[in-house]
């Protein structure tokens, strides 16, 4: 198989186990995203397929080659890192040609190549600056530069962009995508920003403690999360969690402290199944709805649910009600009304087919 | 607002005199050095010391090159000097190197206690280094005193460099192994350039301390492996002391580890590693 593959790899540091044990294959030309809190493994796992962390038991694959004991030189890898490492004392074109002059191509492919990355980047201006020089942006493009130019078949950027301020990091989250489209390589990154690995990914691989928690599209990720984790990881604000419990003899509805929603049909089927356990009700922020908007219509899926809110947050397109339900804290985004009429307690709609039940114990999605 | 400007004033008029009081105390020994050097037997020996005006003489300077062995001297401590310093620097380097980034046991250990090493006074080791020399019959030879300053200095050496090469951040290291360099390529054309600054200061202290040290050399040369600080005390002779002479010395001795200093400090550029990492 081509691509890059983990077979049940399992990495300790001394007497902790980081990676308990972990397989993952990931296509050829797929842009990859793992993605997870700070200290679930994630760029522990991209070290060991570059080669800079060797793996305690377990094989990495690389282009249907066994890499795992193959020092990263031979794996035809490159490598963009948080911090850029970018070495001082050379120019950009120094930089963006130190792996095509170790490896001792000659010297016009060189500048043909570095011409080529540069112009790709719009760097061209700047092959002959240093790095201090530069600002985080620039630094930013000659880390990428410094990779493309080596053609490689796997590409690891670990955390690239959380160095760089807020609009720059959404232009560059749109030149990665662009430039994996124009290298047609396989790409592996690694963020614990879950927007970047929604924009980016082809599929996304959720860490958690170690273990991959669910790997799929992000639409799959978004719309059927797997578990608690990957449902309040994925989407922004994060998804409200409520505990309740199951009604009638059919499931059909979920009755928690301060709310009761009816179940959808094909929820409800899979609700009965394991009926008279105890639940927890994830309702998305971006679910609940301003009643006036949807009155009157009948034919929707919408249900009464009450919000007394603390305060609005008006971001413009939508805002954000920090409030209650029952002695829950919950977060709902609700589009903007007129300034005139002040957010407040009271009736909200919530959108009952996007309602997702999870195992109380398990945290596993029902 | 008055008082403010006057206190102000007050404030930086006690920061001058204070500093100006620190350079004459660290410059008035060097005055005299230089002023004496210039002087003739009669001036120097004078009762009422004669600070600034006197008629100058190169008397002694013509005296320290014509007689004795100042071109012998002279060729010695460079030698001895570079060729300690040059070796101090490279298994230092390496040695700083390796306790800074290579795991093994007792590597904190060591990278604390080499400073330990340093607290031992050159001369206690004078005896033991001089039954040393004796009992091997290597004295008369330049290579002895080499390796005893390469040996007095590594300690220092390396707990210097270790500070610089832990400042050069791994990821850079990383990078340069991901773009196929070897351990060695590594280092010498991505480690050795961003030291610079480390080796130049400690290229400094090396030199400095190999070219004036004094009681070892004493000890350890014969006739013709004296270094200029022994040549220069060969002026203290039972007729009397020469002070003009050994003043001409020592002016002269002062001159090659200046030039070095100002050599070395070129390569100290602040904020070598900036814009390594970070945005």
């Amino acid at each position: 198989m081509r691509g890059v593959a983990l077979e049940k790899v399992i990495k300790r540091f001394g007497p902790t186990v980081v990676i308990p044990e972990m397989s993952l294959s990931i296509e050829e030309s797929e842009f990859v995203v793992i993605v997870g809190p700070s200290g679930c493994g994630k760029s522990t796992t991209l070290r060991m397929i570059a080669g800079l962390e060797d793996v305690s038991k377990g094989k990495i694959r690389i282009g249907g080659k066994d890499v795992t004991w193959l020092p990263p030189k031979q794996r035809d890898i490159a490598m963009v890192f948080q911090s850029y490492a970018l070495y001082p004392h050379m120019d950009v074109a120094g930089n963006m040609s130190f792996a095509l002059r170790l490896a001792g191509k000659p010297k016009a492919e060189i500048e043909e190549r570095v011409r080529r990355a540069a112009e790709m980047l719009e760097l061209t201006d700047y092959l002959a600056r240093k790095p201090k020089d530069l600002s985080g942006g620039q630094r930013q493009r000659v880390a990428m530069g410094r990779s493309i130019v080596r053609d490689a078949y796997c590409f690891l950027f670990d955390e690239p962009l959380s160095n760089l301020d807020a609009k720059l990091r959404s232009s560059m989250r749109t030149e990665l995508a662009i430039l994996h489209k124009k290298l047609d390589r396989t790409m592996i990154y690694v963020t614990h920003d879950q927007i970047e690995a929604m924009t980016m990914a082809d599929r996304i691989v959720i860490m958690d403690k170690g273990i991959i928690q669910q790997v799929g599209t992000p639409r799959d990720v978004y719309n059927s999360p797997r578990n608690t984790f990957v449902a309040g990881f994925i989407g922004s604000p994060s998804m409200n969690f409520l505990d309740g419990e199951l009604r009638g003899e059919d499931a059909v509805a979920v009755k928690g402290d301060g709310f009761e929603l009816p179940l959808a049909p094909e929820l409800a089927k899979r609700a009965k199944k394991t009926r008279g356990k105890k639940v927890v009700a994830g309702l998305r922020p971006e679910h609940f709805a301003v009643e006036a908007s949807r009155a009157g219509s009948s034919e929707s899926t919408y249900a009464k649910i009450r919000l007394d809110v603390s305060v609005a947050e008006y971001i413009g397109s939508s805002q954000f009600l920090a409030a209650k339900i029952g002695d829950a804290h919950v977060t709902a985004a609700v589009e903007a009304g007129p300034a005139s009429e002040p957010m407040s307690s009271g009736n909200y709609l919530f959108d009952t087919s996007r309602v997702y039940l999870f195992d109380r114990e398990s945290g596993n999605a029902i | 607002m008055a008082d403010y400007s006057e206190r102000r004033f007050a404030r930086i008029l006690g920061h001058y005199l204070a500093l100006i009081a620190l350079a004459v105390l660290a410059l008035a020994p060097i005055w005299i050095m230089v002023a004496t050097s210039f002087k003739n037997d009669v001036i120097v020996q004078s009762k009422e010391p004669l600070w600034f005006f006197f008629v100058p003489t190169l008397d002694n300077y013509a005296y320290i090159m014509t007689r004795g062995k100042f071109d012998t001297y002279l060729w010695n401590s460079v030698i001895v000097g570079t060729a300690s310093t040059f070796l101090t620097l490279a298994l230092g380097g390496f040695c700083a190197y390796a306790l800074a980034r290579a795991e093994f046991r007792g590597r904190r250990f060591i990278a604390n206690s080499t400073l330990l090493i340093r607290m031992v006074p050159p001369a206690v080791l004078a005896v033991p280094a001089f039954a040393l020399v004796v009992v091997f019959n290597i004295d008369n030879d330049l290579a002895v005193l080499i390796f005893f300053y390469t040996a007095l200095n590594l300690p220092f050496a390396i707990w210097l460099l270790f500070g610089f090469y832990k400042q050069i951040p791994v990821e850079l290291e990383e990078a340069a192994i991901i773009d196929g360099a070897t351990p060695l390529q590594v280092f010498f054309r991505i480690m050795l350039p961003l030291m610079k600054s480390g080796y130049a200061v400690a290229g400094i202290f090396t030199f400095r301390i190999a070219w004036n040290e004094f009681i070892l050399a004493l000890l350890l040369t014969g006739r013709n492996t004296r270094t200029l600080p022994v040549g220069a005390a060969g002026f203290i002779t039972d007729t009397g002391v020469e002070w003009g002479r050994i003043m001409a010395m020592g002016t002269l001795i002062v001159i090659p580890p200046l030039l070095f200093t100002f050599f070395a400090a070129r390569q100290i550029i602040a904020g070598m590693v900036a814009g390594a990492v970070k945005g």
